[in-house]
């Protein structure tokens, strides 16, 4: 990691504090409305908000845009995500610059779905670089000011690139071996795939070992018990605990709405107050809490890790 | 080999549309391997479009005769010149490139512009058998097999990543995007732990070179491609024994 700091994020990463940080999702649609009017209700809670770059491989607003249009509109320091399926390493270098210009200041670096599980089935699917070559790419140009071909950048981009982890892989010791490998290219912060099971997240952490680079785990409280099943059937190397998944069910048939949202919200912080209390205990750096659209759950559970 | 599929018929009839009189012709190479282009199949397709009312000449190709060598299929061309000049439309019942050599030696050499149609769709370079094959390699240009346990992250990942595995991985070790394949990287870190070379896993791989991947590609030989005419012909002797079984009947 260079010593430069470029962002609140690697600032507060880099003091040591416990991080939190939070989830927008851009939608298929003409403006970026509904992510701005999140992100200013998440001012305050989390220090950072990752913009996704097409989930799951639906094709939404560019998320560079997003992300420069959120931090202009609400303030907010946005993780700008970038992936690798839509992309050659020309689109992924200029889109590089262009964050830079924008002034966004964190970007991670994901390999993505691949096109065929999302809404835009037939596009060529590019992953010219993966991830761990992106992040590669991204360090050589904040920290040398070089591109790909050794061509000088004048006035490099300055910001910081992360990486994805997923604990809950079949196969940990690959998934480790692949970690380990984006430590190699120079990521400056991790960050889990959502996590359920406290024994998912210590095995990852005992076959990782110790490592210099800060760990985010991924949290997922969903608002509706349709959000928990998705992640559950579509999302992969996520399972969702049964438990928790029929309590999110039976808060289906509650008619008022109120009443509705203070269950879910019970059963939410009932799972992960047992959760939050096992990280304490972890090495992980801080929390992602991808609560899309949920902003109201983010305090109580940030409570519980005081 | 390079394997295909049939057409569906549908899609060819669309194709002929307006064209009455139609030639099918065979390919005596892969397309005779994976059945998309032998005799048979050359006579079924025929008997299926003259069942739709159209008029259909065939010229089927001997075993080994390929549609893509065009020095020895031209041969079959020039043969049926007279057919060919008086037909709307030629189906080729090979691989993509079978279809566009034809064409070329029809439009350059005999000065027949007719269209020609692809009979079938071309699903990759495999290896395998004797009933399960697979895509292996795409003939890059610039083999990665010494730096991946020799399985071919381009091919054999569904992403095509130099350094995998993706986050998707199924719990079965399958793919993200298929549940009936492996997931390349993981066959490759099983392999690398085998070799004793999981050392490889964790470096990094450079993106890979397309610049070796120019398309089209051409490829110029010193000296055309001879065969020694007898041990030629035992050797398609005893590919056509095990190919059809045990009676070949070869026209010597
Ligand atoms: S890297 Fe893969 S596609 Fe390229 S030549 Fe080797 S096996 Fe074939
Ligand atoms: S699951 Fe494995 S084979 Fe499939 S895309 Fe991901 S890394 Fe490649």
């Amino acid at each position: 990691m260079g010593d430069e700091v470029y962002s609140d994020l690697m600032r507060e990463l880099k003091e040591g504090k416990y991080v939190f940080t939070g989830e927008l999702e851009p939608e298929k649609a003409g403006d970026v409305n509904e992510p701005i009017e999140m992100a200013k209700e998440l001012v305050g809670m989390v220090v950072a908000c990752n913009v996704t770059d097409n989930p799951q491989s639906f094709a939404y607003v560019n998320s560079m845009a997003a992300s420069y249009l959120i931090q202009k509109e609400a303030g907010m320091e946005c993780v700008y995500q970038l992936r690798c399926s839509d992309r050659n390493r020309m689109a992924l270098l200029s889109d590089v610059l262009g964050a830079g210009a924008l002034g966004l200041k964190n970007i991670l670096a994901l390999a993505g779905d691949h096109v065929s599980l999302g809404d835009t089935k037939d596009a060529k699917p590019v992953f010219d670089l993966d991830s761990t070559t992106l992040i590669k790419l991204i360090r050589t140009m904040v920290d040398e000011g070089k591109d790909l071909g050794g061509n000088e950048i004048h006035n490099p981009p300055k910001l910081h690139v992360g990486g994805a982890a997923a604990p809950g892989a079949a196969h940990l010791k690959a998934e480790v071996g692949k970690v380990k490998r984006k430590i190699n290219a120079g990521v400056e912060y991790l960050q889990t795939q959502v996590v359920y099971y406290t024994d998912v997240l210590d095995k990852f952490f005992n076959e990782l070992g110790k490592v210099d680079v800060p760990i985010l785990v991924g949290i997922f409280p969903a608002r509706t018990f349709g959000q928990a099943d998705f992640f559950d059937k579509y999302v992969a190397g996520v399972d969702v605990p049964p438990d928790y998944l029929e309590a999110m069910r039976a808060t289906k048939a509650i008619k008022d709405k109120e009443k509705k949202k203070e269950e879910v919200d019970r059963v939410n912080i009932e799972f992960f107050t047992g959760f939050l209390e096992h990280l304490k205990g972890t090495p992980a750096a801080g929390c992602h809490m991808m609560a899309v659209g949920y902003p109201r759950i983010i305090p109580p559970l940030k409570k519980l890790m005081e | 080999m390079i394997a295909q599929e049939k057409k569906p018929m549908e899609e060819i009839l669309g194709y002929l549309e307006g064209k009455q009189k139609v030639v099918v012709m065979g390919c005596g190479g892969c397309a005779t391997f994976y059945r998309t282009g032998d005799t048979k199949a050359v006579n079924e397709l025929a008997e299926n479009l003259t069942k739709e009312g159209k008029d259909v000449f065939k010229i089927p190709l001997p075993f080994s005769i390929q549609a893509c060598e065009i020095e020895k299929s031209g041969v079959f061309l020039e043969k049926n010149r007279k057919e060919l000049e008086n037909r709307d439309a030629v189906l080729v019942m090979s691989c993509g490139g079978g279809v566009q050599v034809v064409a070329e030696y029809m439009d350059e050499k005999m000065g027949i512009a007719k269209s020609v149609i692809p009979a079938n769709d071309a699903i990759g370079l495999v290896g395998g058998g004797p009933t399960h094959l697979k895509e292996t390699c795409q003939s890059c240009g610039m083999c990665e097999l010494g730096k991946t346990a020799g399985i071919c992250p381009l091919t054999a990942c569904g992403k095509g990543l130099m350094n995998g595995p993706c986050g998707g991985v199924r719990v079965d070790n399958k793919c993200e995007i298929d549940e009936n394949k492996d997931c390349a990287w993981v066959k490759i870190y099983e392999r690398m732990e085998k070799l004793d070379e999981l050392d490889k896993f964790t470096s990094i791989r450079d993106p890979h070179e397309w610049s070796k991947t120019k398309r089209p590609r051409l490829f110029e030989m010193e000296e055309p491609v001879k065969i020694n005419a007898s041990a030629g012909i035992g050797a398609i002797k005893g590919m056509m024994a095990v190919t059809f079984g045990p009676k070949p009947k070869l026209d010597e």
